[in-house]
């Protein structure tokens, strides 16, 4: 399991942290962002990839879990 | 190894949210919004100022609170709170932020038009936007180029929930200031007044039949007349005479139910318009991309359906056809964009969203606009003003100055 902390950051920086942390090419990875625009951007940016994405909410942010086969 | 995916739902999202934006513009123009204005966040920030400050810096003619940047910040909140994104956070760079939508703002007020703006110049058939439009890849790129290279306004953190309301409440103030002013109350103690008009050579300002500037003068028989007896404006130039931009405005109600509509499409869909080419420059993502090609098609068809589309270099609303003049602010602009992390539509959402930072970059880019029209270094359809090169120059040490300063070093 890859783990990104992308919290906090402005843009583009999430997409950036999450692709470089996909070059690896890991078969799960997991994102943590905290606010709608990195969740979006990651979320899309994953998914275009090819992994299957879910989002849980938290009090700090959100959750990215990615997976592939 | 699974599926690649160049193009994906999200870019036609996207697309689709630039086509309503560009659409939505062109039909605010259509409602009485200046020409390939129906939404700038620089032109309508810089008539926020002037509400304000146009007593005292030279702006008369564009004094007015636009409701499109209330409808625009509340749309946003709205959107953000349905959807759980509204999310206080702060603490990047915050007093960075102020500056870097200082710069933004008075370089855009050079070029005329902030980086939407020059997308719906472009699609209102305004070729000297070209230049614009150039001004921002090149200044996105060179962003683009920091970002790789370590620039980072650091982390914000989650914060207090009254300072995520900040952007927010700032707009519902100005709500009630604009209802006020639509319903007819007139505020002395800010906004251009006869008493409080300064003297500006060679100017009239003229506000129904008032004559706000140069003080003491009147209207008498259709001409401006001074207090001397001397005419100063003829009646037939007088009748020809164009408002300026702040005079040109659709109504209230549509304005702001514009905004607010606009305001959601903006906050679920991401748009950005300058985050389109970074994401090309940076990480070969292409849907941001769609956004203002979606912007583009949309005010561009809109505007020829409303004969609103004029091809063409030359007589352009609010331009000017200094290409070096148009090229350069712009790559000002768009860098700030990028170290500000979106363009200063998406600055507004933000803010709406409960993003302190975003806040004083919006607080930031109005404080730019009233300084730029105070030191007049804000374009005219004549031209660059004077000091215009000289101040591109200050700031683009600024902007290099900030990104060695925010520069983290990558293993």
């Amino acid at each position: 399991m890859v783990e990104v902390d992308a919290r906090g950051l402005s843009c583009p920086l999430p997409i950036m942290r999450a692709k470089q942390a996909i070059e690896s090419n890991p078969s799960e990875l997991r994102v943590l962002v905290d606010s709608g625009t990195a969740k979006a951007s990651v979320t899309h940016m994953l998914s275009d990839e090819g992994y299957e994405v879910t989002v849980s909410d938290g009090p700090d942010g959100f959750t990215i879990e990615a997976t592939r086969s | 190894m699974a599926k690649h995916r160049l193009i994906g739902p999200s870019a036609w999202v996207i697309g689709a949210a630039g086509l309503v934006i560009g659409v939505g513009a062109a039909w605010l123009v259509s409602m009485g919004n200046p020409g390939n204005m129906g939404l700038c966040i620089a032109c309508f920030s810089r008539d926020i100022a002037g509400f304000f400050f146009g007593a005292n810096a030279n702006m008369g003619g564009v004094a007015y609170i636009r409701p499109e940047i209330i409808g625009l910040l509340g749309g946003a909140l709205g959107a953000s709170l349905l959807t759980r994104e509204f999310r206080p956070r702060g603490g990047s760079s915050t007093l960075l932020r102020f500056v870097l939508g200082f710069i933004f703002m008075v370089s855009s007020l050079i070029f005329l038009g902030c980086t939407v703006r020059a997308w719906l110049r472009l699609g209102g058939g305004d070729l000297n936007a070209l230049y614009g439009v150039a001004g921002i890849v090149v200044g996105v790129t060179i962003g683009a180029v920091m970002l790789r290279k370590g620039y980072n306004p650091g982390r914000a953190r989650k914060l207090n929930v009254a300072i995520g309301w900040t952007g927010p409440i700032i707009a519902g103030i100005l709500l009630v200031l604009a209802l006020l002013w639509v319903s007819g109350t007139s505020f002395s103690a800010f906004t251009v007044t006869p008493e409080k008009a300064k003297l500006f050579p060679g100017v009239a300002v003229v506000q129904g039949e008032n004559v706000l500037r140069p003080e003491g003068a009147s209207i008498v028989d259709g001409a401006v007349v001074a207090a001397d007896g001397e005419e100063l404006v003829a009646a037939e130039k007088l009748a020809a005479a164009k408002p300026a931009p702040g005079g040109l405005r659709a109504p209230f109600l549509v304005s702001i139910l514009a905004g607010l509509a606009l305001g959601v499409v903006a906050q679920r869909s991401r748009f950005c318009s300058v985050g389109g080419i970074r994401d090309v420059v940076l990480v070969r993502r292409f849907d941001l991309l769609f956004g203002v090609i979606g912007l583009l098609i949309g005010a561009t068809i809109a505007n020829m359906l409303f004969g609103q589309y004029n091809l063409g270099f030359v007589g352009q609303p609010v331009a000017h056809t200094d290409a070096l003049g148009n090229f350069a602010p712009m790559v000002v602009a768009g860098l700030a964009a990028i170290m500000l992390g979106g363009c200063p539509f998406r600055q507004i959402v933000m803010s709406g969203e409960g993003d302190a930072d975003a806040t004083m970059a919006v607080v930031g880019m109005i404080a730019g606009a009233g300084f730029a029209h105070w030191q007049g270094l804000a374009s005219s359809p004549t031209g660059l003003a004077a000091n215009a090169w000289l101040a591109l120059g200050v700031m683009a040490v600024v902007l290099v100055a900030i990104l060695f300063i925010k520069r983290e070093r990558i293993a």
